[in-house]
């Protein structure tokens, strides 16, 4: 199909403000007489809180407002299940708990106030390690969870400390291992990793004088914040207008309303507008970071390479509250793809959700799989090596097909993982001999879904003939919005910049907002329906001026005119003057999709790399990565979310992690927490499997969270290729190979 | 303690009074409501503050304010021309070098200040140049060729042939 915008690559909508530096973020809101919160955080993992002593701070000078648990209503809060307090009660749970919090005119004497509030704590026995929370001997952290608002019956456990438990099943897994001639067993293990997003939360609450509670916070689900608000305040949604501002980006991190509830209480005992900007080290310490995670796999295959049977056991440690946990069961959906990119008949996948002193885990981008994903295509290695088959050609002998299905998802259609698997090989230099003694190539491919929920839309012909969206899906830096201009152009057959995006979330009754690779599916079906309605509606108006019918007007360019060619055409602007009198043409809309679609889309990449044997430093010299895509709206954005996926998976697999010990974060800045710089980009090349057989309008799929998963286990399986070193944790840093490089090589001395 | 301190930002005097340990990024933002020079890491490392004092690239959440006094400021606020975008800013639109945007203020200051230097950088150059801003979203390649069509534009008198 040939598109006039669609497929064009389009700069940002917002891109001159944001250039300009005009584009307002949470952080940038300034109102009169504002005044600023600071919290008081624990500087224990799990104690009793004996008694706290705000008289100091109150008398300070500056101060407006000191709070404690004993100010608020006794009430709890999360993104599904209610088990976080706004401020710690009797317990603390970890290391950066929320305990008390100051308002004052100056953020430098809110700090400094928080230094006078004494607190005496009575320490209880902590854990820290998943597996050990799930002992019978193991401290509590929530006795009460079963009475917990939302916590979901179905997936209640007896095991200690366990607040989910899923299961997803094909086949019958006690058979299929029974048939298996080769059973293998391996674990690894990933750390946790934080988004990175380099704006830290903002909120702001401001009450008018009617009631009225303007929000403005850094989230990406604006009307689902509504909610849980007026929940934890105990006010009804009707009185609470979120208001979006620009997101410093997201990558799954931005969805709880961490401190607006505070700001609320504030600005409520002050009477005055308040706002919270959490610092970098407070992320570091307190965000809701991506789950320390431990995979156990168990693969029953032939000896000819066919794969029966996978059992797996992945405990994600959960940190001391599911608060901010989106989906409905609590866990973390990665777990999923545990059979990775194979059709496996027989399966079996337990994910156990942990609470632990530590932070509280929350999604990141592709929840859960890249973690998985290093268990499943390092061990595709192990056992390929291990039945002497050649590692590329065991993973073709088991690729999933049309009509497999994988755990937890309908069965497939359109599945093209073998072109996107040869693609990836093809194009990089893995059937090229070895030429250099410490390089390697490494292979790793993964699957993902196409995201569900619910999106509005309104849209609107102005007076001036341009057409104005309404959305509540915010921006957070994927380019949703130029994406979502594209399609109602495309659709209008309008020139791009003839449509104007604006938001707001209080004329809409729900909305999920951006994530889950939801917004090109969901948000663009609902706007490319908005869009042929509003054409209805232009063209039934433009034929009432014209004097013909309906089905003659021909809208083109922005006008409209006779299907005949005859004299006279009108543009938008007069069809709106004309067929708006009284009120505009305007549609509102909602799609709910609740089944993810068939198509599904797939991510094969290569690493190549050296090994410098005298530092353990890798240097990678080629990345490619391949991807299955249907129509693809935004070239540029979507080239864009390919890139940045694929930096985050190199420093998920080189250098990133959220180091804690004893639940204390020890990586507590920028410095220490290590994010790739400009200076450690692979080289990197793009493949695009294409072709039109997205669910998404104009047959489009999904790309935000697919090139970010792979790349840690291509590393793995590559340098296990240069140096003969198997890594079964992350990340793979310099220390880390040099030390079992000597090790490495002290065995070799010892044998010879 | 309070401190008058006089500076020109974008070309423009400013006289203000500030505490001591003040932050310029602080002074610039809520003193002077210039919003767009953003707070990131607050340690230096991921500049997002990045701006211009007398000519030279400054984390401006690692100066105190009073440190300013008598100095030259050129903040994002400061690139764009009278009646259009500066070629680096819209470079970095066109070639997709903005994404969530919290990073572009900084990014675009020294974007413009390594192409007044240097107008027409290597790959190696713009690395060198940008390490001290880190970008979540694009993973950086966009940023580079944002940069180089910057350079490419100017060289060939600010047409569109770059693209």
């Amino acid at each position: 199909m040939s598109y006039r915008t669609i497929g064009q690559p389009q700069g940002r909508v917002e891109g001159p403000a944001k250039v300009t530096g005009e584009a307002k973020y949470t952080a940038d809101v300034l109102l009169p007489d504002m005044i600023w919160g600071k919290v008081l955080r624990s500087p224990l993992p799990h104690a009793r809180i004996v008694s706290i002593d705000t008289r100091e701070a109150e008398q300070m000078p500056g101060i407006l407002a000191v709070l404690t648990a004993r100010d608020l209503p006794d009430l709890l809060t999360g993104r599904v299940v209610y088990d976080m307090p706004v401020l710690a009660k009797d317990r603390v749970r970890f290391i950066g708990e929320k305990v008390a919090v100051v308002a004052a005119e100056d953020p430098d004497v809110a700090e400094d106030a928080l230094t006078r509030i004494d607190v005496e704590y009575e320490e209880v026995p902590a854990v820290f390690d998943a597996h050990e929370a799930m002992e019978s001997e193991a401290p509590l952290l929530h006795p009460d969870y079963r009475s917990y608002s939302h916590a979901p019956e179905k997936y209640f456990s007896d095991i200690p400390n366990v607040h989910s438990h899923v299961t997803w099943e094909l086949g019958d897994v006690k058979k299929g291992f029974a048939l298996a001639e080769e059973v293998f067993e391996h674990t690894f293990n990933a750390p946790s990793v934080h988004q990175g997003y380099l704006e830290p939360h903002a909120s702001v609450v401001a009450i008018d004088p009617d009631g009225q509670i303007n929000v403005w916070i850094s989230n990406k689900m604006p009307v689902r914040a509504r909610e849980l608000l007026g929940d934890v305040i105990q006010i009804p949604q009707e009185r609470i207008v979120v208001h979006l501002a620009q997101i410093g980006a997201d990558f799954g991190g931005k969805g709880s309303l961490m401190d607006v509830p505070l700001c609320y209480h504030l600005a409520q005992r002050t009477g005055r507008p308040v706002k919270m900007v959490m610092t970098y080290t407070e992320e570091l310490m307190a965000g809701n970071p991506r789950h320390p995670t431990t995979i156990f796999l168990r693969t029953g295959v032939t000896q000819d390479g066919k794969i029966l049977a996978r059992q797996a056991k992945v405990v994600f440690n959960s940190g001391a509250y599911a608060a901010f946990k989106p989906l409905y069961y609590v866990n973390i959906p990665g777990a999923r793809e545990a059979a990775g990119v194979y059709g496996t008949p027989h399966v079996k996948i337990d994910a156990y959700s942990v609470y632990t002193n530590c932070v509280p885990g929350g999604h990141m981008r592709a929840p859960g799989d890249p973690q998985v994903n290093l268990a499943v295509e390092s061990s595709m290695d192990m056992v390929a090596e291990a039945l002497g088959i050649d590692r590329l050609e065991f993973r073709k002998r088991n690729l999933l097909k049309d009509g497999d299905a994988v755990p937890g998802g309908p069965p497939l259609k359109k599945v093209r993982v073998r072109e996107v698997l040869e693609a990836a090989v093809n194009t990089s230099s893995w059937n090229r001999p070895k030429s250099q003694p410490n390089q390697g190539l490494g292979l790793a491919v993964s699957h993902r879904a196409i995201g569900i929920g619910e999106v509005s839309a309104q849209l609107t012909l102005e007076q001036d003939g341009t057409v104005q969206l309404i959305t509540a899906v915010p921006e957070v830096g994927t380019g949703a919005h130029t994406l979502l201009q594209q399609i109602i152009a495309e659709t209008l057959v309008l020139p791009v910049d003839q449509v104007r995006v604006e938001t707001a979330s209080e004329i809409f009754k729900s909305d999920s907002g951006s994530g889950g690779s939801r917004v090109t599916y969901v948000g663009g079906q609902v706007v490319q329906q908005a869009a042929v309605e509003l054409k209805s509606l232009i063209c039934a108006a433009a034929a009432e001026a014209l004097g013909c019918q309906a089905d003659e007007v021909v809208l083109e360019g922005g006008r409209c005119g006779l299907q005949n060619g005859s004299d006279g055409s009108l543009s938008l602007a007069e069809v709106a003057q004309k067929g708006g009198e009284g009120s505009p043409l305007r549609v509102k809309k909602s799609v709910k999709v609740s089944k993810s679609p068939q198509v599904t889309t797939f991510t094969a990449q290569v690493v190549e790399l050296e090994v410098d044997r005298d530092t353990g430093k890798i240097r990678l010299l080629e990345v490619v990565t391949a991807h299955d895509v249907g129509t693809i709206i935004n070239p540029l954005g979507h080239q864009g979310q390919i890139e940045g996926g694929v930096l985050q998976g190199v420093g998920q697999g080189l250098m990133e992690e959220l180091k804690t010990e004893e639940g204390q974060v020890s990586t507590l800045n920028l410095g220490d927490y290590k994010l790739p710089n400009i200076r450690d980009i692979p080289p990197l090349t793009t493949v695009l499997v294409e072709e039109e057989v997205g669910p998404a309008p104009f047959h489009g799929k999904a790309i935000g969270e697919s090139s970010i998963t792979p790349i840690p286990a291509a590393i793995a399986n590559a340098v296990y290729d240069a140096v003969g070193v198997r890594f079964y944790d992350l990340p793979i840093t310099s220390e880390k190979v040099y030390e079992a490089l000597q090790k490495q090589s002290a065995s070799q001395g010892k044998k010879e | 303690m309070t401190h008058t301190i006089r500076l020109r930002v974008n070309g423009k005097e400013h006289t203000v009074e500030v505490p001591s340990r003040r932050l310029l990024v602080d002074c610039l933002r809520y003193d002077l409501g210039l919003i767009g020079t953003k707070i990131g890491c607050s340690v230096g490392v991921c500049g997002a503050c990045t701006v211009l004092m007398d000519g030279k690239l400054i984390s401006s959440c690692l100066a105190l304010a009073v440190f300013a006094d008598g100095k030259d400021i050129v903040t994002v606020e400061g690139i764009a021309l009278e009646d259009r975008l500066h070629t680096v800013q819209q470079a970095f639109i066109d070639y997709g070098g903005v994404q969530c945007g919290i990073c572009t203020p900084g990014m675009v200051v020294a974007a413009k200040a390594l192409l007044d230097e240097n107008p027409d950088p290597t790959v190696d150059e713009i690395k060198e140049w940008i390490m001290g801003n880190l970008c979540r979203c694009t993973g950086y390649y966009k940023i580079i060729e944002s940069i180089q069509g910057a350079a490419r534009r100017m060289q060939l008198g600010d047409t569109d042939e770059g693209l």
